[in-house]
């Protein structure tokens, strides 16, 4: 080591002004041999020198010694099948890289665990997320199990999984996951309706704004009935000679009762009245129970949606899927959806907008479709919003059908 | 088939950015109502389109090359890149009936095609050959010369001043060795100048690099008196090519179960190469199959890590022969995990290729270890003394340690190898990788599902 260490500081110094060091290497005569037949240039002496205890460095290289880590915990969940990691590799490479809680949360659900090697990718991701996502935080660690909270211990940067929840509390579960029912019975145990209904009158705007909108969600509330015969008031079918139309009358304007509700009042600044008057028949349509339409109009919502309805088709549109999205009804997120693809088109920043949030809410499945395959391919020239949405729901298609096949071990 | 290419590696052959996106948007199961693939590499569908009749796609993955009815002038058309991409997806299944007619014609037509290119024995006049070779011998001469006194000038000046060097430094004695016909030496000086800036221990690093250059020029110069072998490793390190087709010929051909441990993609200059490692279950021997192509083209992708092709391998010729081709494939099987070894055995056999190739810097390793990282945080080095690590171990360095308690460092270049700690989960594996006198490179995991690359 330290004939070595002598000869990389001659080199350093230059042989102009360093001692070429002599150089011993054990068990090997030749050296002494080769330097003694010519005096050469110190330069080359030097650099044959080191060609000599590099090759016997190298091939003398012994093995370091270290102690072992602590072993991880057993996992017992089986690990997902091939082509689901393979999806979820390029999720976490950048392809609909939003969509990864929704891969998180249906693995976690199944009881499965993701590839180990694709882990602190995983945790990478957890770590980067701001404190405000601590939802895909805990999916991360939910999901990551004994092997994450392993890793976590031997790298400073994953402490976050060491404060994470493992687990939802199953409140926190019923709210996001329960049907409408369940939902109910968590709020009910959060807060009854009477309570939220007494929070409408409530000092703060944000209270208000927060109460009237989980209002909304609740089925049967009564915020939703005095919504619904608001919206009876302006929208009604026409069954004429040519045909079935919608027919609009929007409100005039806000009244007390529409602000108590949560209905933000009167015109925005450089609005003009019609403008502002759609506005108000979207915030109606949107916190409007669904069930209110198709019991109305004695249609299903799949024939309600293609009703011409002229200018106002964008708002109706976009309040349906408003309400549709808050109210979790599977079937007007499809027959919404279908509409887009195969009637008609959307033509608003706005429609657009709200396509992209069916689609990445709706079932993939798309009720009696059965899958997003069964769509029409889009014409070429068809919207990007439309193509967009059928490229999100085949991909939520397939991931989750990939997650239901055990491929794992074949 | 083929080894299953990944979605990135499709996408590069697009054109351009347009082909990407909509060869992703029609990569679904729902445009392609027919596809299929027919061991070893034929793939074909029919692409519901705009136009009545479906779009007929055919690819040849060994090219690859493509065929479709569509009337893109760009290429690979879209069609070509989506049906690529299901079958990265694996959603495109082997079909053990024949394909349809139309991609059977064209497939038969690439076969003969590709038999027709096949290297002929082509006439040479001998007497221009010698005269050639003459020319390089003197060109080569002039250059090693030149390349000597610019080593000796290094040391004699001093290598302190070579962290202030530029690129330049290195690139312009690599451009006179090219000049000189001696790719091999030029690509060794080029990448000399990253290490000057590679952390502690770079000056002897690149005395190290100095001085085997050296012993290369000197070898070069006495090659008449070397063993043919050895002559064979001097003049393939300086640059000296062998063709393929005498490496088929004459070289040695050793017929085994090889396993595909490892691949190692690398990118320099827009020059992509790739090396595949492999073992002979029987023999146990270990060959590297190379292969290069530049920007836009793909990258030899006939073997697959994790599997075992029966096989003819040709050696090229050399004293600790590695690098081979694939001379004839009798057939693949996907393979269990390779027998992982001991860090004392890796090290025996390393020592024993470098007694007979001292340039030798890369080897390959399959060990049965563990990885492990220090769990006390190492002391920070203060800057003003020049401190000699107190123990290799205590570095800080992953490290793989084997069930004899014998450990080596990861290589400093592969990262925090976090993916292979977490197959691991602090228990053994067997881990496939490149070792080299500054770390273990690791390259392939194997966990209960098979083979993972890292």
């Amino acid at each position: 080591m330290s004939t070595w260490q002598d000869l990389v500081t001659a080199s350093l110094i230059g042989t102009e002004r360093a001692v070429v060091p002599a150089v011993r290497i054990p068990g090997c005569p030749g050296l002494a041999d080769a330097a003694g037949s010519a005096p050469a240039d110190p330069a080359e002496e030097l650099l044959g020198r080191a060609a000599l205890l590099t090759a016997a460095r190298r091939a003398g290289r012994v093995p370091d010694h270290a102690e072992p880590l602590p072993a991880a915990g057993p996992d017992p969940r089986p690990a997902v099948g091939q082509a689901a990691g393979r999806r979820l590799a390029r999720m976490l490479g950048g392809e609909h890289l939003g969509l990864l809680d929704e891969w998180l949360t249906a693995a976690v659900a199944r009881g499965l665990r993701p590839p180990a090697q694709l882990l602190p990718a995983l945790l990478d991701l957890g770590r980067r997320t701001k404190p405000a996502d601590a939802e895909l935080r805990r999916l991360v660690v939910a999901a990551g199990g004994s092997r994450a909270r392993w890793l976590a211990d031997l790298n400073p940067d994953w402490a976050f999984v060491a404060e994470t929840p493992r687990q939802a509390s199953p409140r926190d579960e019923a709210w996001r996951l329960g049907d409408a029912g369940q939902r109910r019975g968590y709020l009910a145990a959060l807060a009854d309706e009477p309570l939220l209904e007494a929070a409408l009158d409530d000092r703060a705007d944000d209270v208000r704004r927060w109460a009237a909108s989980w209002l909304a969600t609740l089925p049967g509330s009564a915020l939703g009935q005095r919504m619904a015969g608001r919206a009876l008031r302006c929208l009604r079918i026409e069954r004429g000679i040519r045909g079935t139309r919608l027919v609009v009358s929007p409100p005039a304007g806000s009244d007390a009762g529409m602000r108590r509700d949560g209905i933000a009042p009167g015109p925005a600044a450089g609005r003009s009245q019609l403008a502002d008057r759609a506005r108000l028949m979207l915030e109606v349509v949107a916190r409007t129970p669904l069930r209110t339409w198709t019991d109305a109009f004695a249609m299903e919502p799949a024939t309600i949606v293609t009703v011409r309805s002229g200018d106002w088709a964008p708002v109706l549109y976009t309040g349906w899927t408003r309400a549709a999205i808050a109210q979790r009804d599977q079937a007007w997120m499809t027959a919404l959806i279908v509409e887009a693809v195969t009637g008609r088109p959307p033509g608003s920043p706005a429609e657009n907008e709200a396509l992209s949030q069916l689609a990445r809410r709706a079932d993939p499945a798309l009720g009696a479709l059965g899958s997003p395959d069964a769509l029409a391919e889009p014409e070429p020239g068809s919207p990007p919003a439309i193509r967009d949405a059928i490229r999100v729901l085949r991909f939520r298609y397939d991931m989750s059908k990939e997650l239901d096949v055990d491929d794992s071990s074949g | 088939m083929a080894e299953r290419w990944d979605r990135t590696r499709v996408l590069t052959l697009a054109p351009d950015a347009p082909s990407q996106r909509t060869a992703q948007a029609l990569a679904s199961a729902g445009s392609w109502p027919l596809t299929g693939a027919r061991e070893p590499d034929a793939l074909w569908g029919e692409c519901r389109g705009s136009a009545a009749t479906p779009y007929r796609t055919a690819i040849d993955l060994s090219g690859p090359a493509y065929q479709c009815s569509c009337p893109s002038r760009k290429f690979p058309c879209k069609h070509a890149l989506a049906l690529l991409l299901l079958w990265a997806d694996g959603a495109v299944k082997d079909t053990p009936a024949d394909p349809p007619a139309w991609a059977d014609t064209w497939f038969a037509g690439r076969a003969g095609l590709t038999k027709a290119n096949e290297p002929q024995d082509l006439k040479i006049d001998p007497m221009a050959a010698l005269r050639r070779a003459a020319q390089r011998d003197s060109r080569i001469g002039a250059g090693l010369a030149e390349l000597d006194r610019w080593l000796c000038d290094q040391v004699r000046q001093g290598l302190a001043g070579s962290q202030q060097a530029g690129y330049r430094h290195w690139d312009d004695i690599a451009a006179r060795m090219v000049d000189a016909q001696a790719p091999g030496l030029a690509e060794r000086l080029r990448g000399l100048a990253t290490v000057p800036h590679s952390g502690a221990g770079w000056d002897g690093r690149l005395l190290a690099e100095y001085a085997l250059l050296r012993l290369l020029i000197l070898a070069y110069g006495q090659q008449s008196e070397l063993a043919p072998p050895l002559r064979d490793t001097v003049r393939s390190r300086i640059g000296f090519t062998v063709r393929q087709a005498d490496v088929l010929a004459s070289g040695e051909h050793v017929r085994d179960r090889w396993q595909v441990l490892a691949r190692r993609d690398q990118e320099q200059d827009r020059l992509r190469s790739r090396r595949m490692w492999l073992r002979g279950r029987t023999s146990g021997r270990c060959a590297l199959v190379l292969s290069f192509a530049v920007a836009g083209q793909s990258l030899d992708d006939s073997l697959t890590v994790g599997t075992e092709v029966d096989a003819d391998l040709a050696f090229y010729p050399a004293a600790v022969p590695m690098r081979a081709l694939v001379a004839v494939r009798h057939d693949q099987a996907r393979a269990s995990a390779p027998a992982g070894g001991t860090v004392a055995e890796l090290l025996a056999s390393w020592a024993k290729a470098l007694g007979a190739d001292p340039w030798l810097d890369t080897w390959p390793a399959v060990l049965a270890a563990t990885p492990v990282t220090p769990v006390t945080p190492v002391t920070p080095v203060t800057p003003v003394t020049p401190v000699t690590p107190a123990g290799p171990a205590r570095s800080g360095r992953p490290c793989l340690l084997d069930g004899c308690g014998d450990a080596l460092p990861l290589h400093p270049g592969a990262g925090d190898c976090w993916p292979l700690f977490a197959l691991s989960g602090g228990g053994p594996l067997t881990v496939a990788g490149e070792w080299s006198p500054r770390g273990l490179w690791p390259l392939t995991a194997w966990d209960q599902t098979g083979a993972v690359p890292l």
